[in-house]
């Protein structure tokens, strides 16, 4: 058991975001493992007269690249809050590389080091910076305050934002704040990254250039990606589609990776 | 960026309400201050004008409750100065005596013939001679405040005191005090024959143990307690109350001061739940959450303290320009009152910035960021 739930190798982004590694193929190579898996899930609100969960199992292996897909309040956004431990299951069991999640405490250390979330909405300190919200995710981390402010402006000019780390949010556009999120979602080097229709509030352009950046931190460092949508185009560019309807999910299908088929048959 | 740093932020983002939260705090730490300071100064003061005068032993009523409350007759001072030991002793008869204008100064009656008026320093004029009766002498702050010099007529207790000397005594209470004749005070104010307390200088070649047995030979003449300056000022019920109320009202400032830090960080972090619930999802940990407001709170109480501080200075400045008891007392603000108010107001500025603080670290986060 031990053996089958091993740490993932993280991929390190910070400190090889200059010199790109190839960890897709690497964490690949290492074969599927479930990175976080939910038994059982589900999610009453109001004493149980409203169901946003029911009953969800899911395995989300290391480097999985997955949509999540479901209309308006068919429970996409209770389930990536199960995923990220913002919200907690009424019933069931959220675990992660093999150890079940229970408190609070264990799972904001996970967000500290090994989740990162991108918000519809944002979600950005409106005093802050771009440069100073990116730090607020290095907390904690027995980082000096000129390493934080170093590693945070590495990864702004990793997302292209390179020009504008001293402006406020509120001076920045739409895809230029989703940027920020980006940012201050990967600055820790995250396992998993997750995206709450990060695309949904941005124009055409802004969306694109969002959803490029996000696919490619999956293809660069082999960062598993969830991405909860409902764009069909955006979840059609994910391997793996899971649709969910009225908390139950519904569907999920995979598209066959290439490279694992080649190993298979190697 | 710190916690600090991030708190400073977040405080400017409602000046107005910072502002206020900070003068309540300065407010209440700068009152604090002044009352306790105030009442040690009343205290110090006092003992430093006895101590000015050079007792050893100072001679009360036993049981008297302060140092205005007990009177001893006359007599006693030739019993006490026929003790072994005993160098001098002198009478005294002192009281707040009304004075022209409804105000009150600080008089003491002296015998003619007592040692006191061998050390008044004066600067001007004279003391009285033997048998002079209805004659005053004034410390320099009494002169100034009541307007006298020498030969002018001062009123006290309805009699009529003609102004002989001006003494320059360096002390803030002897500074203000009238010194007239006891014989005189007697009179004017119903004690014939009887004083408020008893100076006495023992022989200082004895050491304490000699100061002890005089002390106790005192005492044994009976219904009297022989105490040093500060002794008496110790057991002074006046001076206990005092510190008491003064104690108890800047308690209750400071803590009203913190109950403002409290509001202003309810406030604050209700309006700013979503950024919270934004911390807790960037995972925060909740002593990491309640720590950033907390910090809130201290950096409110340290501008809160300074502001308090400053008030405390001004009060400093004030307080001698009061009419009937500046000439009384001066307000020194002491490390030893500061420190103890400022560490007060910090414990409960935090105190009072916890609640806000866990109650926003037990959002949760989901919750939390929904909030508009």
């Amino acid at each position: 058991m031990s053996a089958m739930y091993a740490p993932t190798p993280r991929p390190n982004v910070m400190m090889n975001v200059m010199n790109l590694r190839p960890s897709l193929e690497i964490d690949r190579a290492l074969g599927s493992r479930p990175l976080i898996s939910l038994h059982g899930v589900s999610r009453l609100y109001d004493g149980g007269a409203i169901t946003a969960l029911q009953n969800v199992d899911l395995q989300i292996d290391a480097g999985d690249c997955m949509a999540i897909v479901g209309a308006s309040g068919s429970g996409k956004s209770s389930l990536v809050n199960m995923l990220c431990g913002i919200d907690h299951p009424s019933s069931g069991t959220v675990v992660w590389e093999g150890r079940p999640q229970r408190t609070r405490q264990d799972w904001a250390k996970l967000r500290r080091l090994s989740i990162g979330i991108v918000f519809q909405e944002f979600n950005l300190i409106p005093t802050l910076t771009a440069l100073e919200n990116v730090e607020l995710a290095l907390f904690g981390r027995g980082l000096s305050g000129s390493r934080r402010l170093a590693r945070a402006a590495t990864v702004l000019e990793y997302v292209g934002l390179q020009h504008r780390p001293n402006n406020l949010i509120t001076r920045l556009s739409g895809g230029e704040r989703q940027r920020v999120a980006i940012a201050r979602a990967i600055v820790n080097a995250p396992a998993l990254l997750i995206g709450d229709e990060p695309t949904g509030n941005l124009d055409s352009t802004s969306a694109a250039n969002v959803a490029a950046l996000m696919f490619r931190l999956c293809e660069d460092y082999g960062m598993t990606l969830v991405l909860v949508t409902h764009d069909e185009k955006l979840a059609a560019r994910c391997p793996r589609q899971v649709r969910i309807k009225d908390g139950v999910i519904v569907e999920d299908t995979a598209i066959p990776d290439p490279l694992l088929e080649l190993q298979g048959t190697a | 960026m710190n916690l600090v740093g991030l708190a400073l932020r977040n405080l400017r983002r409602r000046p107005v309400r910072t502002g206020l939260s900070i003068l309540g705090i300065g407010l209440a730490v700068g009152s604090a201050l002044a009352l306790i300071a105030l009442s040690r100064s009343i205290k110090d003061s006092t003992q430093e004008g006895i101590d000015e005068m050079g007792d050893d032993l100072v001679v009360m009523q036993k049981g008297a409750s302060d140092i205005f409350g007990g009177f001893i007759p006359e007599q006693m001072v030739e019993h006490i100065a026929a003790i072994r030991g005993v160098v001098r002793a002198s009478g005294e008869l002192f009281m707040f005596a009304p004075s022209a204008g409804h105000t009150s100064v600080l008089t003491l009656g002296w015998p003619d013939t007592s040692y006191l008026w061998k050390k008044v320093p004066l600067r001007e004029g004279r003391v009285p001679q033997q048998g002079e009766r209805h004659v005053a002498v004034l410390g320099e702050a009494a002169a100034a405040s009541l307007g006298k010099k020498l030969g002018d007529e001062l009123e006290l207790v309805g009699e009529t005191f003609r102004v002989i000397g001006i003494a320059n005594y360096t002390t803030v209470v002897n500074r203000g005090l009238v010194l007239v004749p006891l014989a005189d005070l007697q009179e004017a104010s119903y004690r014939t024959r009887q004083v408020t307390m008893i100076h006495v200088n023992v022989d200082r070649g004895g050491g304490p143990a000699e100061l002890s047995r005089v002390r106790s030979s005192i005492e044994a003449l009976g219904n009297v307690t022989a105490s040093t300056a500060n002794d008496v000022l110790n057991n002074d019920r006046n001076f206990a109350i005092l510190k008491a109320v003064s104690l108890a009202v800047s308690i209750i400032a400071v803590a009203i001061g913190a109950l403002n830090v409290l509001t202003a960080l309810v406030m604050a972090t209700q309006e700013r739940t979503r950024e919270i619930g934004i911390f807790a999802a960037i995972g925060w940990s909740r002593m990491r959450i309640i720590t950033s407001i907390v910090s809130e709170g201290v950096v409110m109480c340290a501008f809160g303290c300074i502001l308090g501080e400053l008030f405390s200075f001004a009060a400093a400045l004030v307080f001698p320009h009061i009419p009937t008891i500046g000439d009384l007392i001066s307000v020194k603000p002491h490390v030893a009152v500061i420190v103890p108010i400022l560490l007060a107001a910090f414990a409960l500025c935090i105190i009072g910035a916890l609640l806000p603080a866990w109650r926003a670290a037990q959002l949760i986060p989901a919750d939390a960021l929904r909030r508009i």
